[in-house]
C-alpha cells in the first residue's frame, strides 16, 4: 500500500509532461494566437469597408494594403529573436527621442491644426505613432533589468525618469492622445515589473497633483486676447472643451465637441440589438458622424451591426488579451513577458479610450481603435506588435518545443 | 423599474466574469506551480527531469536573459497578472454594460434621434384661392411663373453662377446673394429668377449639363387682372416675416419663406385662401444636402372668396378718386391730395366698393417688394399709398356731423321741427366778443331746423350746442347729453369690418379733453365752444369714411349695420362652405318722426344744393330720391377737407355712399361729383347698365406741391 503513493506520483507529472512536450502541427505557430487575430482583423476591415464605401476620402484598398504591409512585418519580427534586443535601453531612447521629435525638423517637418506630429517622407507619417512599439520595447527593456522585484527608490525614480522621456517628447508636437498611450505604457511596465505597490501609489498621487497643477497654473497664465475671450497657455480651448462636454454630458450643448459625443451616442444607441445592417449607417454615410471611418469607427460598427456585433469586437478583444497574457506567463522570459504586458496594456487604453469616449465613459480623444480603425500606420504598427508576441512565443526560453525550433537555426 | 433590475443583472454578470479572471488566473497559477513542485519531487523519486521544459534554463540561451532566478519570473509577478486581468475584465465589464444600456434599454429614443437627424420635410407652397367679385369676376388670380431654382451648394460654384448670370441677365453678385440666401430653409431650392423668360428657360433646359443643380419649375404668383383695382382693401401677399409667423391663427400651417397675405382681404382671409402645403420627406445628410425623396404629397389650392364688392362699381370708384385727385398721373395737378369712397349695402353691410386714393401697385409686391418701390411708397411726397384711408383715415366730420347733431337736439327736446333761428352770418352766443362765423358771412335769415340742414346753417348748430351747454351747466340735462346721444350711432367705435387696420373716431367729451390736455391744464377745461365746434363737426371731432357710412346707413334703415367684405367662401369644388351673414350692431332708440324730418332733411340737399343735384343729374341720378349732406373741414394750415355722404333712393334705401377728398376743398364742390358718380354706377351696376371695367393704374409716387388757399368754407 506504500507503494502506490509513489505510483500516484508518477502518474501526476506525465500530464504536464505530456502537455509540454506534445508533438505541435506547426511548431512556430500559435494556433489560438493566429485565429483570434484572424478572425479580429477581417472583422476590422469589413466595418472599415463598410464605413469608407460611399466616402471618396477614404479608401479601402489602401488600408488592406495597410495589412498586408502589416502581416509582412509581423512575419519578419515573428522569426526574429527579440533576445537579440535585451539590454539595450540606451539605443531604444535615443531611437525614440529621434523618432518623436522628428516632426520638429526643418525640411520634413509638417504641421497641421496647431500639432507638429507628421513628417513628410514621400507619404505622410506620423512618427508618433510608430514610436509606439519603441517606447514599449523601452519600457520593457528598463523593467526587465530589475527581473520581477523594483524595491530601492532610487532605481524606482531612475526607471520612472527614463520612461517617462517619451511622454515630455510627445508633448512638444503637442499630441495629449498619443502621450497618455505612452503614459499608460509606462503604467503597466511598472506594475507587471514589479515596483513597489507603495511606490506605485505615490506616483499616482504626484500624476493626479501634477493635473490639478496644470490647471491651476493654467488659471494664473491665461490672457486676455483682442477680442476679450481668454486664452489658456498649457491645455488648448478645444481640450477644455472636450473635457468640459464630458463632465457635462447633460448639457444642451450640441456644437462642435457636444456634437461629437451627441452623434457618436446617437450611432451606436440607434443601432439597438441587431444593429441597421452593413451599409446601413445613415449617422456615418450622411456624415453626421465626424471622422467616421478612423475615430468613431466603432460608432459605425455598432450602428449597423448593433448591441451583438459591439459584443463580438469586445470578445475577440478579451480573447486576445487573455491570449497574450498565456503567452506572457509562458514566456518565461522578464523581457518578453514584459514586451507582451506593455502590448496588452497599450491595447486596453486604446480600446477603453477609443470605444469610452464613444459612449460618454471617456473624454474625447483622438486614439485609434486597434485593428478596427482606419489608417494604415497604426494597422502596421499593431502587426508589427503582435510579430513581437510571435516572436516572444516562438524565441521565450520557457517553451520547450522552441529548443529545436532554436535548433534550426 | 426594469432598468434598475437589469442594471443589476448585469452589475451580478460583470462581478461574476471578474471572479471567473481571478479564479482561472489562479488556478493556472496554482497548476503550474505544482507542477513544478512535481517535477522536483519526480526528480527525486524518477529522475526524470531533463525531459521537463523548466531544466532547459539550464541551456546556451539562458545566458542572454537578464533573469538572475532560473525560477519563472511571471510566478513571482502573479498578483500583478491578476491586477492586469481584472483591469481588463473592469474595461470589458463596463463598456458592455454602458453598451447594454445605450443600445438595448435606450435604442428607441435614440433611434429617434437619428431619424430625426435623417428624416427632414420640406414643404412646396401651396397655390392660394381666387378672389372673386359679387358677381363672380376674378379680382385676383393666380399666374404661373417660370421661376428658376438652384440646389444651395450652387453658390459655390463659380462656373455656373456665371452662366445664369449670362443667361439670365442678373449681375453675377446678385445671383449668388439669391442662392445663399437661406430664408426659404436649408433644404429648399433657391429662386434665382422668377418670371423668367421663355427663351432663356429653353436654353438651360436644353443644356442641362452645363447647369448642374440648377432646375426650372412652374410656380403659381398672385395675379392682379385689373391691377390696382381695389387694391388696399383687396391687399397684397408677401413672403412672411419671422415675427408673423408667431402672431398667424392657429391651425395655419406656415413655413419660412411662403406667401402670405399682408393687408386687406388677402390677410384677413389669410387662412382660408392660404392651400394646404405639399410635402416631401426626404433623407438629408449633415450639410442639408438632399439625398433620397421618400415620399410626396402634392399642394391643394386654397379655397376660393367671393366679395361682396362688385367689379365695375369698385372701378368707377377708382378711376373717379384718381380722376379728381390725379388726373395725370401726379398729385397736386388735380383736386386734392388722396380720398377715399365707400359704398355700402345699407341692407346688409355689404361693401359694394372700398376705394383709396392714392393706391399702390400690387404686382410690383409678388415675389417681394424691391427697395426702391419701398422707399417711394415710404416718402412724404407719394402721400402714403398703403394706406387705405376708407377704414384708417381720420378726419374731422364737418357738416355731415349736422345730421347727428340735429337728431341729438330733436330727441334731447332742445328744439322741435318747428324752431326757428335767425342767421346774420355770424353768431357770438357766449359774448366773449369774438363772433363765430357761420361759412355764409351773409347771413340765412329766419331759418327752421330742416332750413338749417339743407343750407347747413352752422348758427342754427351753434345756438342748440348753446342750449346742450347752458341747459348741462344748469343741471337740467346730461352735460354730455349731446354726445351720449350722437354715441348711439358708434361713430367712435370700429365698425367691426372684416378687414384690418380700422381706425376709430372720437366724439370728444369733457373726460376726453381732460384727459387728452392732463398735460396742459389750463387747456384742458371744457368751454362752450368746444361744444359748438362739435356740433358742426370741427373742433376735436374725428370720423372714418367707414363709420360715417354705417352711421348714415343706420339714418336710412334705422339699423347700424356691421359692414363686411366678404360675401361666401367655396371650396375647391366650388361649393359654398362659408358664407357671410348679415349683422346688426345695434338699432338706436331714435323716434321714427323725428328720422323722418332728418331724411327730409338730407333730401332737401340733394334738391335744393344746385352743385349737389348737378353732380346727381351728371351722375344719371334723380337727386330727388336722393338723401345726402356735403361736409367741408378746415384743417389748420392745409386746404379744406371735402366730405359728402349720401344714401338713397330715399323710399327704399339700398346704397349709402360716403367720400372724402383730402385738401379737396369744399365738399359740395369737389366731393358730391365724387359721390353722386359711386352711387350711380351702384345703381345702374344694379339696373344692368354698367358693365365698364377696366384696368386701374397704381400710383406712381409723383407729386407736385399743393398751394394753401383757404378761402372760407363753401358748405
Amino acid at each position: 500500500m506504500a507503494q502506490l503513493p509513489q505510483i500516484d506520483s508518477l502518474a501526476a507529472p506525465d500530464k504536464a509532461v505530456a502537455r509540454s512536450t506534445r508533438k505541435r502541427r506547426f511548431p512556430a505557430l500559435n494556433l489560438p494566437f493566429l485565429v483570434v487575430v484572424g478572425i479580429l482583423v477581417c472583422y476590422g476591415l469589413v466595418v472599415v469597408w463598410s464605413a469608407v464605401a460611399n466616402d471618396p476620402d477614404y479608401s479601402f484598398s489602401r488600408q488592406a494594403a495597410g495589412v498586408a504591409a502589416g502581416i509582412v512585418a509581423m512575419v519578419l519580427i515573428w522569426r526574429f529573436d527579440y533576445r537579440r534586443l535585451a539590454g539595450m535601453t540606451r539605443v531604444f531612447l535615443v531611437v525614440n527621442v529621434v523618432l518623436i521629435l522628428s516632426p520638429h525638423l526643418p525640411v520634413i517637418g509638417v504641421t497641421t491644426m496647431g500639432a507638429t506630429s507628421w513628417i513628410n517622407v514621400g507619404m505622410q507619417i506620423q512618427p508618433g505613432e510608430f514610436a509606439k512599439i519603441t517606447v514599449i520595447l523601452l519600457d520593457a527593456s528598463v523593467m526587465a533589468r530589475y527581473g520581477g522585484r523594483l524595491d530601492a527608490p532610487r532605481e524606482y525614480c531612475k526607471a520612472l525618469g527614463i520612461m517617462l522621456v517619451p511622454f515630455l517628447c510627445i508633448m512638444t508636437q503637442p499630441d495629449l492622445g498619443t502621450g497618455l498611450v505612452y503614459l499608460f505604457i509606462a503604467a503597466t511596465a511598472l506594475v507587471v515589473g514589479g515596483a513597489r505597490l507603495k511606490y506605485l501609489l505615490v506616483t499616482l498621487g504626484l500624476f493626479v497633483a501634477a493635473i490639478v497643477a496644470v490647471f491651476a497654473i493654467d488659471e494664473v497664465l491665461k490672457y486676455q486676447t483682442a477680442d476679450g475671450t481668454w486664452e489658456y497657455r498649457l491645455l488648448k480651448q478645444y481640450q477644455r472643451n472636450r473635457l468640459l462636454v464630458f463632465l457635462d454630458q447633460g448639457g444642451a450643448d450640441l456644437s462642435d465637441e457636444g456634437y461629437n459625443l451627441q452623434q457618436a451616442k446617437i450611432a451606436i444607441g440607434s443601432g439597438g440589438l441587431f444593429g441597421k445592417g452593413l451599409l446601413q449607417s445613415s449617422q456615418g454615410t450622411l456624415g453626421y458622424l465626424p471622422e467616421a471611418p478612423t475615430d468613431f469607427i466603432f460608432c459605425v460598427l455598432a450602428e449597423e451591426l448593433g448591441f451583438v456585433g459591439a459584443m463580438a469586437l469586445l470578445a475577440l478583444y478579451a480573447a486576445l488579451v487573455v491570449v497574450c497574457i498565456r503567452i506572457a506567463r509562458g514566456s518565461g522570459d522578464m523581457f518578453g513577458m514584459m514586451i507582451v504586458m506593455c502590448v496588452v496594456g497599450m491595447w486596453l487604453f486604446q480600446i477603453l479610450e477609443n470605444i469610452g469616449m464613444d459612449v460618454g465613459l471617456m473624454p474625447i480623444t483622438g486614439i485609434p481603435l486597434p485593428f478596427v480603425s482606419y489608417g494604415s500606420s497604426f494597422m502596421v504598427v499593431n502587426f508589427a506588435l503582435l510579430g513581437f508576441i510571435g516572436s516572444v512565443w516562438a524565441h521565450g526560453a520557457a517553451s520547450g518545443k522552441k529548443e529545436g525550433y532554436a535548433a534550426t537555426h | 423599474m426594469v432598468v434598475a433590475i437589469v442594471s443589476a443583472l448585469l452589475a451580478l454578470a460583470a462581478v461574476a466574469v471578474v471572479i471567473l479572471v481571478v479564479f482561472a488566473v489562479r488556478n493556472r497559477a496554482k497548476g503550474s506551480y505544482a507542477s513544478v513542485k512535481k517535477g522536483v519531487r519526480s526528480i527525486e523519486s524518477v529522475g526524470v527531469s531533463s525531459s521537463l521544459p523548466d531544466a532547459s534554463r539550464k541551456g546556451p540561451s539562458a545566458a542572454a536573459t537578464a533573469a538572475a532566478s532560473t525560477e519563472n519570473p511571471a510566478d513571482s509577478l502573479k498578483p500583478r497578472f491578476l491586477a492586469m486581468g481584472v483591469l481588463g475584465a473592469g474595461i470589458f465589464a463596463a463598456l458592455a454594460a454602458r453598451l447594454w444600456g445605450m443600445q438595448v434599454l435606450s435604442g428607441g429614443s435614440y433611434a429617434r434621434e437619428a431619424a430625426e437627424n435623417m428624416y427632414a420635410t420640406v414643404a412646396t407652397p401651396a397655390p392660394r384661392g381666387i378672389i372673386y367679385d359679387a358677381d363672380g369676376l376674378a379680382l385676383v388670380t393666380n399666374r404661373s411663373s417660370l421661376t428658376v431654382l438652384a440646389d444651395p451648394d450652387v453658390a459655390d460654384d463659380r462656373d455656373v453662377l456665371l452662366r445664369l448670370s449670362a443667361v439670365l441677365g442678373v449681375p453675377y453678385n446678385v445671383v449668388r446673394q439669391r442662392i445663399q440666401d437661406a430664408s426659404s430653409g436649408a433644404q429648399s431650392q433657391r429662386v434665382v429668377a422668377s418670371d423668367a423668360r421663355l427663351r432663356d428657360v429653353a436654353f438651360i433646359s436644353e443644356h442641362v449639363e452645363a447647369f448642374p443643380g440648377v432646375s426650372v419649375q412652374t410656380r403659381t404668383v398672385r395675379d392682379y387682372p385689373y391691377g390696382a383695382l381695389a387694391a388696399q382693401t383687396l391687399g397684397y401677399t408677401g413672403s412672411v416675416a419671422s415675427d408673423q409667423l408667431e402672431t398667424l391663427s392657429e391651425g395655419r400651417e406656415v413655413e419660412l419663406g411662403d406667401d402670405v397675405g399682408q393687408t386687406g382681404v388677402e390677410a384677413a382671409y389669410d387662412d382660408l385662401l392660404a392651400g394646404d402645403h405639399g410635402q416631401r420627406r426626404v433623407i438629408a445628410d449633415a450639410n442639408g444636402n438632399v439625398v433620397e425623396v421618400v415620399s410626396e404629397t402634392q399642394p391643394t389650392r386654397g379655397s376660393d372668396i367671393h366679395l361682396c364688392l362688385k367689379g365695375p362699381v369698385q372701378y368707377a370708384c377708382d378711376k373717379k378718386l384718381a380722376e379728381i385727385i390725379a388726373p395725370s398721373g401726379v398729385i397736386g395737378e388735380g383736386v386734392g391730395v388722396g380720398g377715399a369712397v365707400v359704398v355700402m349695402d345699407v341692407r346688409d353691410g355689404g361693401i359694394v366698393a372700398m376705394a383709396s386714393y392714392p393706391v399702390f401697385d400690387p404686382s410690383l409686391f409678388i415675389g417681394g417688394v424691391s427697395q426702391d418701390v419701398w422707399d417711394v411708397y415710404s416718402s412724404e411726397e407719394s402721400y402714403n399709398p398703403m394706406l387705405n384711408r376708407a377704414i384708417s383715415g381720420q378726419y374731422p366730420a364737418a357738416s355731415t356731423y349736422k345730421a347727428f347733431t340735429s337728431l341729438a337736439a330733436l330727441e334731447c327736446g332742445i328744439c322741435t321741427e318747428d324752431s326757428t333761428w335767425v342767421c346774420t352770418g355770424s353768431w357770438d352766443g357766449w359774448n366773449t366778443g369774438q363772433p363765430q362765423n357761420c361759412w355764409d358771412l351773409n347771413g340765412h335769415g329766419t331759418l327752421d331746423l330742416r332750413g338749417g340742414i339743407v343750407n347747413s346753417c352752422d348758427t342754427v348748430f351753434y345756438a342748440i350746442a348753446k342750449d346742450f351747454y347752458d341747459k348741462g351747466q344748469a343741471g337740467q340735462m346730461s352735460p354730455t347729453a349731446m354726445q351720449d346721444f350722437i354715441a348711439k350711432y358708434r361713430i367712435d367705435q370700429p365698425t367691426g369690418i372684416d378687414i384690418g387696420g380700422e381706425t376709430t373716431g372720437r366724439i370728444p367729451t369733457p373726460e376726453w379733453k381732460a384727459e387728452y390736455f392732463r398735460n396742459r391744464p389750463e387747456e384742458a377745461q371744457w368751454l362752450g365752444g368746444d361744444m359748438t365746434n362739435m356740433s358742426i363737426g370741427q373742433g376735436y371731432v374725428l370720423i372714418t369714411p367707414i363709420e360715417l357710412a354705417v352711421a348714415y346707413g343706420a339714418i336710412a334703415t334705422g339699423d347700424i349695420m356691421r359692414p363686411h367684405v366678404l360675401k361666401e367662401v367655396r371650396n375647391a369644388d366650388g361649393e359654398v362652405v362659408v358664407s357671410f351673414q348679415p349683422e346688426v350692431v345695434a338699432t338706436p332708440d331714435v323716434s321714427e318722426e323725428d328720422l323722418e324730418l332728418v331724411r327730409d332733411a338730407l333730401n332737401g340737399v340733394a334738391t335744393d344744393n344746385a352743385s349737389v343735384a348737378a353732380s346727381f343729374r351728371e351722375a344719371g341720378v334723380d337727386p330727388a330720391t336722393m338723401c345726402c349732406k356735403t361736409g367741408t373741414a378746415e384743417v389748420a394750415g392745409q386746404n379744406d377737407y371735402a366730405w359728402f355722404a349720401c344714401y338713397g333712393p330715399k323710399d327704399d334705401p339700398r346704397y349709402v355712399v360716403t367720400c372724402v377728398v383730402e385738401q379737396g376743398g369744399g365738399g359740395a364742390d369737389s366731393a358730391s361729383p365724387l359721390g353722386a358718380e359711386a352711387m350711380g354706377a351702384a345703381l345702374a351696376y344694379d339696373a344692368g347698365t354698367l358693365t365698364d371695367m377696366g384696368t386701374v393704374a397704381g400710383f406712381g409716387g409723383e407729386s407736385v406741391e399743393v398751394t394753401v388757399t383757404s378761402t372760407g368754407r363753401t358748405d
